[in-house]
């Protein structure tokens, strides 16, 4: 679970990232961000994981204040979160199980870390997670090999591999085509239900977050001006959400 | 074709063998390098005449340093700059006739070869040989310096015009012709143009080597600067050394920037 | 508008339809004034003379041709000389190599977000590529006596100085994605940079370095002249014996090690990308 309290963002040459954000997400939700672009839900999502820290207000994940964590403690707090990037984020000159093996860094001693030398049950596991999402038979092939869609499941076994409780994906389909990008959103709405990991996935593409996710949060100029069950979401709830109305200009 | 994630990890492809054998190679190479070195026992002395070099280069010796004379520091770092600029210059007179005999797409490719063992021959020759074979011919000085850093200026002019030269876009010179250009006017139009950015940039960039090199040439009595830092240093007059190498250093920076910025400029235009 | 267009005013054309288009005056000429001008007071301080040069530039080539045929017996002796000056490249070229690495990772400004500390290693760098390798040999050999050692030294300062700055060039235009989604799973930072910045930058340093190895067999020939161990110490004492046949050999056998090695290393560098 993870739960925003009165969550500021300021960044440093003055931007307003995020203002008065109160959010309770539980286990096993299936949540999507919708909003234009700059509206605040990358900033939402990568607060989380304190890439972006917040200004001000309590951000409590998995009961843990991430505020006050530094540091090594940081880090054990991001093991139990993945991230799913839109350029997938992957070495490319490196083999697709070299990838998903980086998911086991930070718990190797520091002699396998250097030499980069895995264990047969580190391996193991980042067979298993690459099968999972159904791309075992590339374990060996070199990523700039794959398609996008590929690249993508590559990424998500990586993110498996960590055994993750929590998921954030920041547009993860922005980069695909319609139908590789269905194919994803299965996988993620598949780890959800079989394997109860919250997922919470940034999305400008409207129709996919209506039909995959359970709850919609939306986002319009560092707010959250929506948050409730996709299936209420109508033309008069999206229009507030994207549309200008008489606000300020930018 | 289903696989089981077992049967795939049986499949992995064995790397190690291939990175053991390398390491093991790289190992045995450097642990024979190491015959090598005679550890001196450089010892205490050495650290003294270290830290007296250190001490040299912060307290250079104004008189030394801002000398005009012929002795002195500037004017030989101005002489330094001259050796380099011609010898550059000379370099580039010497590169560019063979270097068009070299590119294989200007001429057939057994000459082209030839060319270019020649060109291996004059760069394998140490500068300080040239140096000291064109002492002989002109008699010691700036005039030898100056030879000696065209002929070591060949090496890397040459290869790096060939480069060029093979680059060349054919493109132009086919619409040119389509023009009605006669072969004086496609050369003129179409290929200079193309190569005369990248000469130049070259060119600098040779000339800021050799004003490094052209410290060699005092070494061997044909100019420049490293003539005064030799002396200095052997008499273990430190500071005078020292002014020496932070007038070398400040000259060799600040070219480095004016170099740097003019070729930005013939890139970008 | 600057100075040149103030004093050179650009050329009005006036087309048909009635538009203006200014032309600016062409720099050629003050560029080449400027040249000749270089080229005139460098002559003067050089003492450049054409006439001296057709006159005697013949004595070049009796030298060369002295050179040749080459003294087939000296062989025997050139092979030590030889061996250490490959040896004193292989050792100088892996130590500076390695010298680097921290010193480039401290300068990398998407690595390092301390202006302060980027700037001042990338201005280190800087000054130690300046020392001209000679001049650097001839320090070492006050510092370290002659012999071996000091070319070693003088070789890895100049590769450490060389690799590190391309090493911080190619780190610098990394792609960040991949360091950002290992930071984000929880590694820290020398983690990230061994799994992410690492696999991408390796196989142009590794080409950097090889390079640069084959540059130092042919300067570590020329630190022998002030001491430093290698085949120059042999040459020069041969040049100025006179003992031009043995000259040549020298820089026969100078010349096929340096042309074995080029083709190794060009060989492996074409495997590497």
């Amino acid at each position: 679970m993870f739960e925003f309290i009165d969550v500021h963002k300021v960044y440093p040459n003055g931007t307003i990232g995020l203002k008065d954000i109160n959010l309770h997400v539980d286990d096993g939700e299936f949540v999507a961000v919708i909003g234009r672009s700059g509206a605040g839900k990358s900033t939402l999502i990568r607060a989380i994981n304190k890439m972006h820290p917040i200004t001000s207000g309590k951000l409590l994940v998995n009961e843990i204040d991430v505020g006050s964590l530094e540091g090594k403690e940081l880090r054990k707090l991001r093991r139990s979160i993945g991230m799913i990037f839109q350029s997938f984020n992957l070495v490319t000159r490196t083999s697709v199980i070299r990838n998903v093996l980086t998911s086991s860094v930070p718990d190797l001693p520091l002699w396998r870390s250097i030499f980069g030398v895995f264990s047969q049950a580190d391996k193991i596991k980042a067979l298993e997670a690459l099968d999972k999402v159904g791309i075992l038979e590339k374990a060996y092939d070199r990523v700039d090999q794959l398609s996008g869609g590929q690249q993508q499941r590559v990424a998500l076994a990586r993110t498996l591999a960590q055994n993750p409780n929590i998921i954030l994906a920041d547009e993860p389909v922005a980069a695909l085509d319609p139908v590789t990008a269905k194919q994803v959103m299965d996988d993620f709405k598949r780890i959800n239900s079989e394997l109860g990991i919250t997922v919470i996935i940034n999305i400008h593409h409207v129709e996919l977050a209506l039909e995959y996710a359970d709850r919609i949060i939306g986002i319009k100029r560092a707010h959250i001006v929506y948050d409730g069950p996709s299936r209420h979401v109508d033309a008069k709830v999206l229009s507030s959400i994207y549309g200008d109305g008489d606000d300020e200009s930018v | 074709m289903v696989l089981t994630v077992a049967e795939k990890l049986s499949k992995e492809p064995k790397i190690w063998r291939k990175q053991l054998v390398v390491t093991l190679i790289m190992v045995l190479v450097l642990g024979w390098s190491l015959s090598a070195i005679k550890l001196n026992t450089g010892g205490s002395s050495g650290l003294t005449v270290a830290r007296n070099i250190f001490k040299g280069l912060l307290t250079p010796t104004p008189s030394l340093l801002l000398n005009f004379s012929s002795n002195g520091v500037a004017y030989l770092l101005l002489e330094t700059i001259c050796i380099a600029f011609l010898g550059t210059l000379v370099g580039a007179v010497v590169a560019v006739p063979i270097s068009f005999l070299s590119a294989s797409n200007i001429v057939p490719s057994y000459i082209a070869i030839v060319g270019r063992v020649v060109i291996m021959a004059i760069r394998t020759i140490p500068a300080f040989v040239y140096g000291l074979m064109f002492i002989m011919v002109t008699g010691p000085g700036p005039f030898a310096g100056l030879l000696t850093m065209s002929l070591a200026s060949v090496g890397m002019l040459s290869k790096m015009f060939i480069e060029t030269i093979e680059d060349l876009d054919k493109g132009i010179i086919e619409s040119l012709d389509a023009a009605g250009c006669t072969l004086f006017q496609k050369i003129r139009y179409g290929i200079i143009p193309q190569l005369s950015a990248s000469f130049m940039s070259t060119l600098i960039y040779r000339f800021d080597m050799n004003l490094r090199d052209a410290t060699v040439l005092g070494l061997v009595g044909a100019g420049g600067i490293g003539a005064p830092l030799i002396f200095a240093m052997s008499s273990y007059r430190w500071s005078d050394a020292g002014a020496v190498l932070v007038g070398l250093i400040l000259l060799v920076l600040f070219v480095e920037w004016f170099s740097n910025k003019l070729r930005k400029k013939l890139a970008r235009g | 508008m600057n100075l040149y267009d103030r004093v050179f005013k650009p050329k009005k054309y006036t087309l048909e339809n009635g538009k203006t288009v200014w032309e600016k005056r062409n720099r050629t000429p003050l560029i080449l004034l400027v040249i000749v001008l270089m080229i005139m007071i460098s002559i003067k301080i050089t003492d450049f003379s054409l006439a001296v040069l057709i006159k005697r530039m013949k004595f070049f080539f009796v030298m060369l041709k002295d050179m040749f045929p080459p003294d087939g017996s000296y062989i025997p002796q050139i092979w030590k000389p030889l061996l250490d000056t490959i040896k004193m490249s292989l050792l100088g070229s892996f130590i500076g190599a390695i010298a680097c690495i921290p010193f480039s990772i401290l300068s990398s400004t998407n690595l390092v977000h301390a202006k302060a500390i980027t700037a001042f290693f990338k201005v280190f760098f800087s000054v130690v590529r300046t020392l001209p390798t000679l001049v650097a040999a001839l320090i070492a050999t006050y510092i370290f006596g002659l012999g071996t050692l000091a070319g070693t030294v003088a070789i890895a300062v100049f590769t450490f100085a060389y690799c590190g700055k391309i090493l911080y060039e190619s780190i610098e235009t990394c792609s960040m994605g991949s360091f950002e989604a290992l930071e984000a799973l929880g590694c820290g930072k020398p983690s990230a940079i061994r799994y992410a910045i690492v696999p991408q930058v390796l196989p142009s340093y590794l080409s950097t370095v090889l390079f640069c190895f084959e540059g130092n067999v042919r300067y570590a020939s020329i630190l022998g002249y002030v001491g430093a161990g290698g085949l120059g110490l042999i040459l020069n004492e041969k040049i100025g014996w006179r003992e031009y046949g043995k000259v040549g050999m020298i820089l026969i056998a100078l010349f096929l090690t340096v042309a074995t090695i080029e083709s190794l290393s060009q060989y492996l560098r074409s495997k590497l990308v």
